[in-house]
This record gives C-alpha cells, sequence and structure tokens, in this order.
C-alpha cells in the first residue's frame, strides 16, 4: 500500500499546481486500462471491432463466473425443464424457479442490485413444444411480491398478476398451462410496481417450437434488456442478455454458411423502443415467430417493449460483423457485438 | 503560603483531566458505542471534478472523493458513450484524489458532458459548457503569467513611484479625492472578489468547505498585514525611523496584498473568468500606482531616493504578483481558488481600512472631494466592467 500513499500524496501535492499533477501522470503509477487503447493494435481480425470505434467502450473485463453465467452460454442454454409424460402421452415439463436478489456486474466493475430468476438475468430460456404441459413452481426467496406472468395461452388463475397467481415473501405458487400458440416469446413479473419489477430483471425467454418442427439451424436467445443503475428514470447501461459490449468482449462465434435463427426479445424499460441491426446481411423476420413463412427481409427492426421476433441469416464471407440496436445512443451505452464467422 | 497555592492548583489540574476525561469518555460512547442512528444509511458517493485539461483529443481530469464513503469508479461516459480510459487508482478513500485520462476527440466550442459510474451505478456528472484547449504549463504561459503580474504589480507600483514629486505637492483635498478614488476601486473589487470566490466555494468539493477556505484566507491575510502594520510601528517608533528601512517595510506589506492580487488574477484566467480578470488587471493597475505613493511617502520630499532603491521597492511590493499570478493560474482548483479569493478580499479589506484611516483633514471622506472620488472609483469600476 506505499504506492497509494505515495499516489495520493502526490496527488494532493498534485493539486496544488498542475506540475505536480504532470508528476502525477508521468510517473509509473499509472494503472494503463485492460481494454487496449485505439491504435495500438495492428493487424489481427480479433482487435477489428477495438479500432473502429476509436476509444469507444468501456474499460477492464466483467466477472461472469461471480455473476454465475456467461452471456456467451445465456445465448443457448435452452431449459426442457424435468422432462415426463402424463396419462394421455403428453409431455410434461417441470421447472423449480426461485425469486432471489442479487448484484449483477453489468458492465465491468458496475454492480446492479438485480431481481433476478434462478441468480439470473435474463431468467432462465423455457424451451417447450406447442401442446406441451408447462408446470413452473416459483418460490420467493426475497422481500418483495413476485409472479411469473406468461405470453402466451392460459387460464386467467394461470396469469401470473397480482390477485392471480401472486407469490408473497418466503411463499410458493405452481403455474400449470399448455405451452401455445408457437412463436418467440417471454415472462417476466407482473407485480406492482410494474417497471421496477421488470427492469429489476425479472424476465425470460419462452420459446415455443412449432409440431412439425423448424429447418435445422444454429439457435440463439437475445433479450434486449437495459439497467438504470442510479435509479432516475433513465439507463446507463443497454445491452444483449445483460452484459454491456459482452459481444465486443467476446465476439459470437458462428459457422460460415449456416443458418443463424436468433430469438430477438425486446424488454428494455424506459424507452419506447428498441431495435437490432446486422450489419453486413440481411435477415428473414418472422413476427413473434408465430408462422413458419417470413414476413420480412430486412437488416434492421424496430421493437416496442415485449415485441419478440425470430430472425434468420446467413453470413458466407469469414470475418467479424457488428450488431446492435440502430439506436446509437444504445449502442454506445453497450447494445453492440460482434460475430466471428469462420 | 506556598502551600497554601500549591493545594489549589493542584485541585485544579484534577478537575481539568477529569472535565477531558469526560469529554473523552462523551466522544468515544457517542461516536463508537452508542451510535444515534436511526437506520443504515446508505454509502454517498461524491467526487468532485476539481481540474479539468483539455488537450487536442484528450480530456484529463483530476478528482477527489468528496464525500464520506470509499468510491469506485468503475466506467466513464462521454457525452452518452461509454469511453475508454486511464486512472492511477479507481478507489478513492475519503478525500482521495487520483487523476483520469481519456483519449476523446472532443469538439472545440461544443458542449462536453463527462460522466463517472461508480461500482454502485451511481452517476457522477461534470459538464463543461464549451470545451477548448487548457493553457499549456510551458514558457510561453509561465511568461504570460509573469508578464501578468509586472502589468498590475511591478509597473504600477513603479508609476506610484515616479510620480511621487507631483502627487507630493499635490493640496491635501485633492490628494483625498485621489485616495477616495481608490478606495471606491477597492470597494468595488471586494464585492466583485466576494461574489466569485463565494461561487468557486461554490464548486469546490464540500468536505473542503470553500466558503471556509475562503473565510480563513481573508481572516488570517488581515491579522497579518494587521500585524505586520503594528510590528512596523513599533518598529519605527524605537529605532528612530530610518526612512528607507520604513519604505521597504511598507512595500513588503503591500507585496504581501499584491500575493493576493496575483492569486486572484491568475486564479480568474484559469478559470475562464476573462471579464473578471480583466478587470482585476484594470483595477489593481490603477489602483496600484496609488500603492507607490504609500511606499515612498515616509521618504519625505527632501531627497530622492537612488534609482536602485526606487527599483528595490518596486520590486519587493510588485514582483509577489507574479508568484501570485503563478501560483493562481497553474494551481488552479476551487478550493486553492476560494482561499486565494479568501486572501485578496482580506488584503483588500485591509487596504481600504488603512487608507481611510489615513484620510484626515481636508482628506477625510467626509469633506466633499473624496467622497465624490469614492464614487467616481465605483463608477469607473462598474463602466469599465461592462466595456471589458
Amino acid at each position: 500500500m506505499g504506492g497509494l500513499d505515495r499516489r495520493s500524496f502526490l496527488g494532493r501535492l498534485g493539486l496544488a499546481g498542475a506540475l505536480g499533477g504532470a508528476a502525477v501522470i508521468g510517473g509509473k503509477d499509472l494503472v494503463v486500462a485492460q481494454s487496449p487503447s485505439p491504435g495500438e493494435h495492428h493487424g489481427g481480425s480479433a482487435s477489428l471491432h477495438e479500432t473502429a470505434h476509436g476509444g469507444h467502450g468501456v474499460v477492464g473485463k466483467v466477472d461472469h463466473a461471480r455473476n454465475g453465467f456467461h452471456p456467451l452460454e445465456i445465448l443457448s442454454d435452452f431449459d426442457g425443464g424435468v422432462v415426463s409424460t402424463d396419462q394421455s402421452g403428453r409431455t410434461v415439463r417441470e421447472y423449480e424457479f426461485v425469486a432471489v436478489n442479487k448484484d449483477i456486474e453489468v458492465a465491468p466493475g458496475i454492480f446492479f442490485p438485480a431481481w433476478t430468476y434462478n441468480g439470473r438475468v435474463p431468467g432462465p430460456t423455457i424451451r417447450a413444444t406447442e401442446g406441451d404441459r408447462i408446470v413452473i413452481k416459483l418460490v420467493n426467496a426475497t422481500d418483495h411480491r413476485h409472479t411469473m406472468h406468461f405470453h402466451g395461452f392460459h387460464s386467467a388463475e394461470m396469469d401470473g398478476i397480482p390477485g392471480a397467481g401472486e407469490v408473497g415473501p418466503g411463499e410458493t405458487f405452481t403455474y400449470d398451462f399448455i405451452a401455445e400458440p408457437f412463436g418467440t416469446h417471454l415472462y417476466h413479473c407482473h407485480s406492482l410496481p410494474l417497471a421496477s419489477h421488470i427492469h429489476r430483471g425479472l424476465y425470460g425467454a419462452f420459446i415455443v417450437d412449432p409440431k412439425e418442427g423448424r429447418p435445422p439451424a444454429n439457435e440463439m436467445v437475445m433479450v434486449m434488456n437495459a439497467f438504470d443503475t442510479n435509479f432516475d428514470g433513465e439507463n446507463e447501461i443497454y445491452a444483449a442478455n445483460t452484459v454491456a459490449f459482452a459481444y465486443q468482449t467476446d465476439p459470437i462465434p458462428i459457422k460460415l454458411g449456416e443458418l443463424q435463427r436468433l430469438h430477438v426479445i425486446n424488454i428494455t424499460e424506459f424507452d419506447p423502443v428498441n431495435s437490432i441491426h446486422l450489419h453486413a446481411t440481411f435477415f428473414d423476420l418472422y413476427r413473434t415467430g408465430t408462422r413458419l413463412k417470413s414476413d420480412e427481409f430486412t437488416d434492421t427492426i424496430s421493437m416496442g417493449q415485449a415485441e419478440r421476433h425470430m430472425i434468420e441469416f446467413k453470413y458466407d464471407k469469414p470475418g467479424q460483423y457488428m450488431f446492435h440496436a440502430h439506436q446509437t445512443e444504445f449502442t454506445e451505452l453497450g447494445w453492440m457485438g460482434f460475430f466471428e464467422v469462420s | 503560603m506556598s502551600t497554601a497555592t500549591r493545594a489549589p492548583a493542584a485541585t485544579r489540574w484534577i478537575r481539568l483531566a477529569g472535565v477531558l476525561a469526560l469529554l473523552g469518555a462523551l466522544l468515544f460512547s457517542f461516536t463508537f458505542v452508542g451510535k444515534l442512528t436511526l437506520r443504515d444509511v446508505p454509502p454517498v458517493e461524491a467526487v468532485a471534478f476539481e481540474r479539468t485539461i483539455l488537450e487536442p483529443g484528450k480530456v484529463e481530469l483530476h478528482l477527489r472523493n468528496d464525500g464520506r464513503d470509499e468510491v469506485r469508479i468503475a466506467q466513464i461516459l462521454i457525452n452518452d458513450a461509454y469511453w475508454t480510459f486511464e486512472i492511477g487508482d479507481p478507489v478513492l478513500g475519503r478525500l482521495e484524489s487520483t487523476v483520469l485520462s481519456a483519449e476523446y476527440p472532443w469538439d472545440d466550442g461544443n458542449p462536453l458532458a463527462i460522466t463517472l459510474i461508480t461500482s454502485t451505478g451511481v452517476t457522477i456528472v461534470h459538464e463543461i459548457e464549451a470545451a477548448s484547449a487548457t493553457p499549456e504549463t510551458d514558457a510561453r504561459t509561465i511568461w504570460t503569467y509573469a508578464a501578468l503580474g509586472i502589468y498590475i504589480g511591478l509597473i504600477p507600483v513603479l508609476i506610484g513611484l515616479f510620480a511621487f514629486p507631483f502627487l507630493k505637492r499635490m493640496p491635501g483635498r485633492w490628494l483625498g479625492f485621489f485616495l477616495g478614488l481608490t478606495i471606491g476601486l477597492l470597494v468595488f473589487l471586494l464585492v466583485d472578489t466576494f461574489a466569485e470566490g463565494s461561487e468557486l466555494a461554490g464548486e469546490a468539493p464540500s468536505a473542503l468547505d470553500g466558503l471556509g477556505l475562503f473565510a480563513i484566507g481573508a481572516v488570517l491575510v488581515v491579522l497579518a498585514l494587521t500585524w505586520f502594520e503594528g510590528w512596523q510601528k513599533r518598529r519605527s517608533s524605537e529605532a528612530g525611523s530610518e526612512p528607507l528601512r520604513l519604505a521597504y517595510l511598507i512595500a513588503t506589506g503591500i507585496g504581501l496584498h499584491n500575493l493576493g492580487e496575483g492569486l486572484a488574477v491568475g486564479a480568474a484566467l484559469a478559470a475562464g473568468e476573462v471579464g473578471l480578470g480583466a478587470g482585476l488587471i484594470v483595477g489593481f493597475a490603477l489602483h496600484n500606482t496609488t500603492e507607490g505613493l504609500a511606499i515612498v511617502s515616509p521618504l519625505g520630499g527632501k531627497e530622492r531616493p537612488s534609482l536602485v532603491h526606487f527599483l528595490g521597492l518596486g520590486a519587493v511590493a510588485g514582483l509577489p504578483t507574479v508568484v501570485g499570478a503563478w501560483a493562481g493560474g497553474f494551481a488552479f482548483s476551487a478550493s486553492w481558488a476560494s482561499l486565494a479569493f479568501g486572501v485578496a478580499f482580506g488584503a483588500i479589506a485591509q487596504v481600504i481600512w488603512t487608507i481611510s484611516r489615513s484620510m484626515k483633514g481636508e482628506a477625510a471622506l467626509s469633506r466633499g472631494l473624496p467622497a465624490v472620488g469614492l464614487a467616481v472609483g465605483l463608477i469607473v469600476m462598474y463602466t469599465t466592467g461592462l466595456i471589458v
């Protein structure tokens, strides 16, 4: 700690004069940021994105192990639950969800006091086939009331709102319904005040496959979310799957020519619209994923909160391709990344 | 007799020790034992931007933890975009400081908002209304500040010194007019210094209490100058008053006052207060001319001192302005500037007091011409403020 003492001493003197200040800067005490500054990299495609935007980005790395989840894994960790078959031959998928509070590192060094399902944001990606029975036991280990409200067909008592399936602290409730219609859906807490419960992290993807299946593809889920770290009603962090710039730091590896199927879900609070734009390719857009035929062929799609789509695309040239919100403010606040095509 | 006085003395010491022990016990129990907190208070993270240095393509921030609790700086936003940066030690204990720098292509003349995000997600914003390059600490800038000090300190004092035979022959009431004019200028500067000083005090880290520094600077300099004045009088009376030595003593006092002026001007210019800086230059230059008179007055009109002594007196009284301008210009931070403005405030107030006490007889402020002089002084300052 001698170095620290010396630094603060110098720092104080430094404030007494710019010459002193220059001594601090000129000295060897400066810890150089882990993230490389622009222009330091020459050659090598790994640094392409670092030079593309100058000094834009964050310093340091998120400790994903401490968070308990990695954004690269969250892309495709589909959770089919504990599977069994009932007397009628219907597939039953059973889950246990626990609502817990957890500090999550949403950008290097920035910790957000999240409310989570199973200690992660977004919560587990529930995946079922149209017609499966879903049985989810929600345990509330927090000191607020919570629910799980599913976008899909279900009865009024399974709606997961105050008065129907709301779980008080220490209590449990079991949601029981049939997974339909097929498509890209979501679930989220519907306790009041709603904006707080959603923006604190209580949401996740709910993917229902059509009975007839879809063509083989590399499937991924991106939940577009944001965090108001100072609780002033505006977001400081935007991301796909929680961690700002995660896919800039660790580009998503995909195979050349392989069909990519991406489920994009917008749960961003406080902003009316979010979007996704893919560089250097176009995608087939399946609105809400509820049809088997493409609705549109485009490279940018805007979505309000809870809007979600399935998009399919390919890359036929190797390299790094950026994707980001085309609200450029969101891009610069963390919602951007790269596909590493090889 | 001796035993009779010793016993009460011992009792007094014991009582004093008892009082101190009780006071210590009270403080200890209040701080460590029975904390009078009604609930857990979340950490208060506060960081002051003490100095912002803009170079082409680079932003440098001098930060100080201004709150009660430790602050860890996690990321920064520049104009609403995350930006890479370098920092000395991102963890700042109470009142600790650090330097943060970022390569950023800032735009000349346009607003620049720098947001610090702490580990808890708290944002601390520093807004620069119009970005422009900070003067560098190079030979040219050092010379510019030195020249400034010479303009407002050395040259006017020398002019005053050389105008001394003319002023010496002036009738008392006209001397009163000029002294009144000087007071008018100084009163205006006093108010201005207070206004600017208190504004800067508001920008200083709250833990360092800018207004407190201002007050300390003002009071201490008044005490120092008053003591100096008294010491000088005592010396001159007992030593049979060597006129030249007295002149040097007065020059030293005025030099101390001019150090404050230099600080004020340097700090005002460094803070981007160009209007106030120019006003101070004009005001100080005008009134420093009268300081020359004050210095040579004990010499009497009979024999003119040698040129070397004239220059020496001028240097003693005027050159501290250069030192002040350097300190004010290069050491600029809101806290130091608060102290500097306090020193200037005290020095100005003390000089006003000294001059007004010296105005007697025909030169008294109750006479017409000196009062008119004061009014003219105020109006001149106000008008120069409008023009500059």
